[in-house]
């Protein structure tokens, strides 16, 4: 269905991966934040 | 405003209607009026999609959430890239491979006439009433703050744009948003540069995130296990889950993302967007990147209100950020009250910020940085000036006042008004209006390709020509864009804090929509008969179910009404189906 070819990594899986990665890395983060600065 | 502000306003707004009118110039049929030729590459549809979802209440109420609740609302966007990753592996490929204008004619496709007719009517219901808060909102903070007339200010934030998204349609949309958002941040990322500017030597944002954080507003992360009143930060105290409670990891990340699946997945408004794509691969790569921007972008926006925050720890606070209703109270029985509270608050602030000021000689920003070094004094103060501003907004709830005690929504904007040097604040002001424009002008867009796809050319029996499509297109534009203007005319009156009530507004239908969609992506062998009556059901049981969340009888917070909407459709139909035949159409 899909031909194009992925950008950057080749699979989308990958990009998904990257995308929840993230999402886990700024939660981290945020929490890291709240509990120095409170 | 000065001249220098109104020349740097006017001309904003005015470059963006003409290269909306230039841009969508080639526009003639329905294809490029709803879906720009399918010619977008993958930045602008990112841009489309962060433009249409963020208004003008994004930017006006967000800093002043932070300022007032601290940053615990950018949990709200928590569940948005998981919602992306869903998106590109499930609908989007479907809505592609399909060539649909519309997100409601896969459902026809799928189950059958009625249902895919009823998703449309929620949605033009949904997204009709909510565009007109849309316009409202902004309107009031403006004609508050500025003293425009509130009538022609709503025209002007809802009404100007017409002309170029009823020309241009999609293509005039993506390519304004395209601009739109470069102003939008460009003027954000001056805002809070001044901000720090402004601040008193030695203050930069280390000190603004410990000042944030010793009064709460860095609450980033809570779990909703805290108890209320024991403090919202991760170190509060701990207690059973807060179903009430708006913002927390687990809302955020649960009903968040339930949220955010049926807004980008089933909201015409989206969907129209990423359906300009050139190609499958561009909507997706425009979808993930905002997966991985929005967070940040968000945290940013609310950072900028605890900046602000900062700023009035050194600088003189008003007793009430929207002045229109210290007005309304010079006109109450509480006149002479106001009259000597306005004195001693006066007096007070300018004692606090002399004391703040002289407390450390060493480097006085940690004089409230450090409690230790907080004298009791210091502390009576600040108990006193919270006790004159709830006197404030006391008066204000008095009924014979009829005043409006949330302030929430004036705070950013009346620091721009009172400390931004002129030319800076026409360029903040022209940054609403384009907010606004960017996601009502998609919404409008949305809102006529529905009309006209899935339902006037779905009951009409008259074969219509290219062009006579288009123009009928145009006057569908037309006609929602004067809707919402007026609806934005009765919307006044709503009180309470405008996003959310734009949030709470979508989470009534978003649910039961989704659960539409999931139903169709998911369980194969459910037919039309079965999701229409769960569909029917289940909505009506989440407005009840609003009803008594709104009177305190059920304590739930707006998010969860997502999840219950999309779950209680997807069960129910479950249960339907060994009821109803056999459905006739399956994908």
């Amino acid at each position: 269905m899909d031909k194009e070819k992925v950008p950057l990594f080749g699979k989308w899986s990958y990009w998904y991966a990257l995308v929840i990665g993230f999402l886990v890395v700024c939660v981290a983060v945020f929490y890291f934040l709240t509990k120095h600065f409170s | 405003m000065s001249p220098i502000d109104w020349i740097v306003l006017g001309f904003t707004l005015g470059g963006i209607i003409a290269y909306g009118l230039y841009k969508g110039r080639a526009t003639k049929d329905l294809d490029g009026y709803f879906l720009s030729n399918r010619s977008v590459p993958w930045y602008m549809v990112l841009l489309g999609i962060m433009g249409t979802q963020a208004s003008a209440v994004t930017f006006l109420s967000a800093p002043g959430q932070a300022y007032t609740d601290g940053m615990r609302f950018v949990q709200y966007y928590f569940g948005l890239p998981l919602a992306m990753v869903v998106l590109c592996i499930t609908f989007v490929p479907v809505f592609h491979r399909l060539k649909v204008y519309t997100a409601y004619e896969f459902l026809e496709q799928r189950f059958d006439l009625k249902t895919r007719t009823l998703t449309s009517f929620l949605f033009l219901v949904q997204r009709g009433l909510s565009t007109g808060i849309s316009i409202s909102a902004p309107s009031i903070i403006l004609s508050s703050l500025l003293g425009w007339d509130l009538l022609w200010t709503t025209i002007f934030m809802g009404g100007v744009l017409i002309v170029y998204t009823v020309s241009g349609g999609a293509k005039a949309v993506a390519y304004t948003q395209q601009l739109q958002m470069i102003i939008i941040f460009s003027g954000l990322a001056i805002a809070g540069y001044v901000v720090v500017h402004q601040l008193p030597k030695g203050v930069g944002l280390t000190e603004i995130l410990h000042i944030g954080g010793k009064a709460g507003k860095l609450n980033i992360i809570t779990t909703g296990f805290e108890r209320r009143g024991a403090g919202s930060g991760a170190g509060g105290g701990r207690g059973g889950f807060d179903w009430n409670d708006r913002y927390n990891l687990v809302s955020g990340v649960i009903g968040g993302f339930f949220l955010q699946l049926s807004y980008f997945g089933t909201d015409q408004s989206q969907v129209g967007r990423y359906l300009t794509a050139r190609s499958l691969t561009e909507s997706r790569l425009g979808l993930l990147i905002n997966g991985l921007v929005k967070i940040p972008m968000q945290f940013m926006i609310l950072l900028l209100g605890v900046m602000v925050f900062a700023f009035y720890q050194f600088h003189k606070e008003p007793v009430f950020f929207n002045q229109t209703q210290i007005k309304l109270l010079e006109h109450s029985k509480y006149k002479d009250s106001l009259a000597t509270l306005s004195g001693r608050y006066d007096a007070l602030e300018a004692q606090r910020i002399v004391t703040l000021r002289s407390v450390d000689s060493a480097g006085w920003p940690y004089a409230i940085v450090d409690p230790a070094l907080v004298d009791s004094h210091l502390a009576a103060m600040e108990r006193e000036k919270a006790g004159y501003k709830a006197t404030v907004r006391r008066w204000l709830d008095d009924k014979t006042v009829g005043g409006d005690s949330n302030d929430t929504n004036y705070i950013f904007l009346r620091f721009v008004t009172d400390y931004l040097p002129a030319g800076l604040i026409g360029l903040l002001i022209a940054v609403i209006f384009l907010a606004a424009w960017g996601s009502i002008a998609a919404t409008l867009n949305s809102l006529a390709s529905c009309t006209i796809v899935d339902f006037h050319k779905r009951f009409s029996r008259r074969n219509l020509s290219d062009k006579q499509e288009y123009r009928l297109s145009q006057l569908y534009t037309l006609i929602w864009g004067v809707f919402c203007v007026a609806m934005a005319q009765l919307a006044y009156g709503l009180g309470n804090s405008l996003i959310e009530a734009v949030n709470v507004l979508g989470s009534l239908f978003y649910g039961v929509i989704l659960g539409i969609f999931l139903v169709a992506f998911y369980r194969k062998k459910i037919g039309g008969q079965a999701v229409f009556i769960s569909a029917v059901i289940v909505e009506t049981g989440v407005i009840v179910l609003t009803v008594l969340s709104r009177k305190g009888i059920v304590p739930l917070g707006f998010l969860w009404f997502n999840v219950i909407g999309a779950i209680g459709v997807v069960l129910l139909s479950e249960l339907l189906q060994p009821l109803m035949r056999r459905p006739q159409q399956q994908q």
